[in-house]
């Protein structure tokens, strides 16, 4: 064992960093551990805001906030967690600003906050379109504040279990080599998602699930993993995120006809209405022939350069520099690719798994408060309210218990497994896998999900998954070998992709994210008002439903 | 400004391109050619990535995002640094041209394009860089701040922290201690900060050893910054700041402080008393032969009678002017300006300029990338 903490945080974008945070508050022995470095997580890349009823351009209250995330999440997400976010959000959010956070203002100087979709109100408080940057940024620099140490472009690959709990991590440096075991009484996952399993997806080449599929194989159920969003803009060719800033600052969609088409999708909130709804409009319309090359525009010359320039510059950086289009003079053209996993690692509103001592937080778990789609600027605002509670329980817990301890055959086991991997010559590079792996996860298990796309895609998964058991790694080297760590990401992406596919064929109704237009149209409340749940046995993923759990909402149909 | 990439169609290229390849076990060095076919919308990340994948998985190279905001993929090509996922290939392709491919500048090297950012980041902690507002516990609401106030910082907290702009500095090539661009932008980001009560200390500090006036002012910090922080402008508003402070116990103070007084005094250049006024009365009568030498040439007037620019009073209206604006400190310094193609800053008065002008329906001004 190289060290040992109180609480060790895997991953260390905004709800690692702020778990982290909270846990050195409390007065912890708390450290980060990161295939990258924290200001380089994906965190980073979020655009529009993050959402709490602060009250600052309208009207607004937690009550309303927590209503709009139950109708967005079309009643799947768990109401007494959602009533929890929105009540502490705007806490959380003034929290952000004393410590620096960069935001955006009103006329009188308050943090500015703009509509989004599926909001009854300006809810989105916002950084010009670089809200997530001015996030991690403020993060890291209260982590390097307190000094929290950060394992720096360690690669996390195992989770401990010993003694019936989790008790650290093994872990690949890449700047030196070897597997080095990390003890700690409290393991927070804060890994982020999954979406590198589409090849049009907003999410970094980082964000390859390892989080989820570590809990998945010490036993812990990941929980609606079916529910992957859709986001309405990304750029083609590989997904580069567009905000949806910008149609909160009004921007238009339209497609070949000049038409805004949502009007016969979502007449009354139109470009504002959730992102399940436009993403399938969005869908409908390119694949009945009235796209632009794959595409549909998003407009935003009306609002002028004035307003592009001071809201939305990062915005027209990204569509000049991979679109090659000024929004200024030009319309964008975007399309649905894969953007947020709703589902995750099966946590309680603590952030607890089923197995002691292990918490998650983040993109990578579910609480679930999104459930089967997620509201713009809710991810960003999760991040902070349920990274700070998993780091308050975890270093709570943490300093109440006192041994930890990394058995050797652990790490024996560990280090003959991966000298396994290293020694094979004969067999396949990992890209053609990966790339399979993407191509027909997009075409089989996208915005549209058909019975018999699904069950292809299963059959796919599992052939893919053979020929992984002879992929081959060229670099043999201890230094920065990534050749080595996308190798093991991809695995953790076949498992996913296996536990997704399961949960979607059981699934059997149309909710959020998962849209079966020719099967099973309509939401089901009666039989699918509940989470899957999935865990391993034998390698393979059984299914189990749970209720959600409801306060005060009743099912209604939803409209925009 | 940024130039315009051409929109991603369905066809592919060819190019070439040679890679530094460094091995940190052996510590050898070689300059190896890789020739790929990509997409035509593929950026240099892509063109490394099918390097990689296809033809030799040890390349190493850091990456992330793809989309110029996690500060991962900073590396040189053609000696310059750029962000390789920011770097589309088309036109190189075109041209035929082979770029060089090699890791960023006043760093070492790990392996390959990787090099260790721990200089990097022992610097930006050297900036103490969080806010300080005086107080240990969080408020319950938010300050009340302007949004031109928060202007101020905006270009500066546009920064990813990718160290492009250290691999340029030519000042850190020959002094490695100089805190540089990078830790100097993240200092002002605090300095320029209306809600952080420390400046004061932060610009002392700033003015010590290694610090703001260690800087050449090459600007390559600024033409090299892939995202338009433009570190320099941030230098020389510590700079300027620190004087507005009173803060000029620095040679570097010294001397612009002498530009401004001379300036305004004789609409000259005063260089006679220069150097006593920035190094000292000592170090001036070492150098009384070397300035005796000058004099002689014609290099330098004669100190004595004054001499005074014809137009003087228009010097010191300029002057007036800057000190009732309030531009004396940072709200004067408007250099560079890459960030959003426009002057960025925003007078008190809340009046604000776009440079250039941009109007729609209006071809946009070309600018070079």
């Amino acid at each position: 064992m190289e060290a040992k903490h109180d609480v060790l945080v895997i991953g260390a974008g905004c709800a690692g960093m702020r778990a982290a945070i909270e846990a050195h508050d409390a007065g912890a022995d708390v450290a980060l551990l990161s295939k990258i470095h924290p200001v380089r997580s994906h965190s980073g890349a979020a655009e529009g805001g993050i959402n709490a009823a602060l009250g600052n351009a309208s009207d607004d209250s937690p009550e309303e906030h927590a209503f709009d995330t139950v109708k967005g999440s079309d009643y799947l997400g768990d109401q007494d967690a959602i009533q929890i976010l929105c009540d502490e959000a705007p806490g959380d959010v003034y929290e952000l600003e004393n410590w620096g956070a960069v935001f955006s203002r009103t006329e009188d100087g308050r943090i500015a906050q703009r509509p989004f979709g599926a909001a009854g109100e300006p809810r989105t408080a916002y950084a010009a379109d670089i809200t997530g940057h001015v996030l991690v940024h403020v993060l890291y620099e209260q982590v390097m504040k307190r000094s929290i140490p950060t394992y720096e472009e360690y690669f996390a690959w195992r989770l401990v279990m010993n003694d019936e709990r989790c008790q650290g991590v093994i872990a690949w440096d890449l700047l030196n080599g070897g597997l080095k075991s990390i003890g700690a009484k409290t393991v927070i996952l804060a890994t982020g998602g999954a979406g590198r399993l589409y090849v049009g997806t907003t999410n970094a080449y980082a964000c390859t699930g390892d989080g989820m599929a570590m809990a998945l194989h010490v036993g812990v159920p990941l929980k609606d993993m079916e529910m992957m969003q859709f986001h309405p803009t990304t750029l083609a060719p590989t997904g580069v995120l567009i905000t949806e800033g910008c149609r909160g600052e009004g921007a238009y969609l339209l497609n070949s006809d000049n038409d805004r088409f949502l009007k016969r999708y979502a007449p009354n909130a139109m470009e504002l209405a959730s992102r399940d709804v436009i993403s399938r409009a969005e869908q409908t319309e390119i694949d009945e022939g009235r796209g632009v090359q794959g595409n549909v525009l998003l407009d935003l010359r009306h609002l002028g350069a004035d307003r592009i320039l001071e809201r939305l510059h990062g915005t027209r950086e990204l569509s000049m520099t991979f679109a090659g289009v000024d929004p200024i003079y030009e319309p964008i053209p975007v399309r649905p690719g894969a953007h947020y996993h709703m589902g995750g690692v099966d946590t309680d509103v603590w952030g607890q798994t089923s197995v002691t001592g292990l918490y998650a937080a983040g993109e990578c778990a579910c609480v679930s408060v999104h459930g089967a789609n997620r509201l713009g600027g809710n991810a960003l605002m999760e991040t902070i309210t349920f990274g700070k509670r998993a780091g308050r329980h975890a270093a709570d817990w943490a300093m109440s218990h006192t041994t930890v301890e990394v058995p050797r055959s652990i790490e024996t086991d560990a280090e003959r497994d991966l000298k396994q991997l290293l020694d094979r010559s004969d067999g396949e590079r990992p890209w053609s896998i990966r790339d399979e792996l993407a191509t027909t996860m997009h075409e089989n298990f996208g915005v549209f999900r058909r019975e018999e796309q699904m069950q292809r895609q299963a059959e796919i998964v599992a052939r893919l998954r053979e020929r992984y058991e002879r992929v081959v790694v060229d670099d043999k080297g201890d230094v920065f070998n990534s050749d080595l760590t996308q190798a093991l990401e991809l695995g953790f992406l076949l498992e996913l992709a296996d536990c997704m596919i399961v949960s979607g064929i059981a699934r059997k109704e149309s909710r959020g994210a998962h849209a079966r237009p020719d099967d099973f149209p309509d939401r089901d409340d009666e039989n699918f008002m509940k989470h899957t749940i999935a865990r391993l046995d034998d390698g393979r993923p059984q299914l189990e439903w749970r209720d959600v759990t409801m306060t005060k909402w009743q099912p209604q149909e939803r409209k925009y | 400004m940024h130039s315009i990439a051409p929109a991603p169609g369905s066809t592919t290229m060819e190019l070439a391109l040679k890679i530094w390849r460094y091995n940190a076990e052996t510590g050898e060095k070689e300059l190896r050619r890789y020739e790929v076919e990509a997409p035509d919308w593929a950026t240099l990340l892509d063109v490394l990535d099918i390097v990689k994948d296809k033809q030799d998985g040890t390349l190493a190279y850091r990456k992330s995002c793809r989309m110029m905001i996690c500060g991962s993929c900073g590396m040189r090509m053609d000696g310059a640094a750029v962000l390789a996922c920011k770097t589309r290939m088309w036109d190189i392709a075109q041209s035929g041209h082979e770029p060089v491919i090699s890791p960023m500048g006043n760093l070492p090297v790990i392996k390959d394009l990787v090099v260790d950012m721990s200089p990097f980041w022992g610097k930006i902690r050297a900036v103490k860089p969080w806010l300080d507002p005086g107080y240990d516990e969080v408020a319950e609401k938010e300050r009340i701040v302007s949004q031109q106030q928060m202007n101020v910082i905006h270009k500066e907290a546009l920064c990813i922290m990718c160290g492009c702009c250290v691999s340029e500095c030519n000042s850190m090539e020959s002094d490695p201690d100089f805190l540089g661009p990078a830790a100097l932008a993240k200092g002002f980001r605090f300095v320029g900060d209306a809600r952080d009560q420390t400046s004061p200390e932060r610009l002392s500090d700033l003015n010590s050893e290694h610090g703001i006036w260690d800087c050449t002012r090459c600007y390559f910090c600024n033409e090299r910054c892939p995202k338009g922080v433009d570190p320099r402008d941030a230098i020389a508003k510590l700079g300027a700041e620190s004087i507005k402070e009173g803060i000029d116990h620095d040679m570097g103070a010294k001397h612009a402080k002498w530009f401004v007084t001379s300036a305004k005094t004789t609409g000259w250049l005063r260089e006679t008393e220069l150097v006593p006024k920035t190094q000292g009365i000592v170090s001036a009568i070492k150098q009384t032969k070397f300035a005796l030498g000058l004099a002689r040439r014609g290099k330098v007037p004669p100190p004595v009678p004054p001499h005074v620019a014809d137009r003087v009073s228009e010097s010191r209206a300029l002057y007036n002017l800057v000190k009732e604006q309030g531009r004396d400190g940072a709200l004067g310094i408007v250099q560079g300006e890459h960030a959003l193609g426009r002057i960025e800053f925003t007078e008190e008065s809340g009046v604000r300029e776009l440079a250039p002008e941009i109007q729609p329906g209006v071809e946009p001004p070309h600018a070079e990338g």
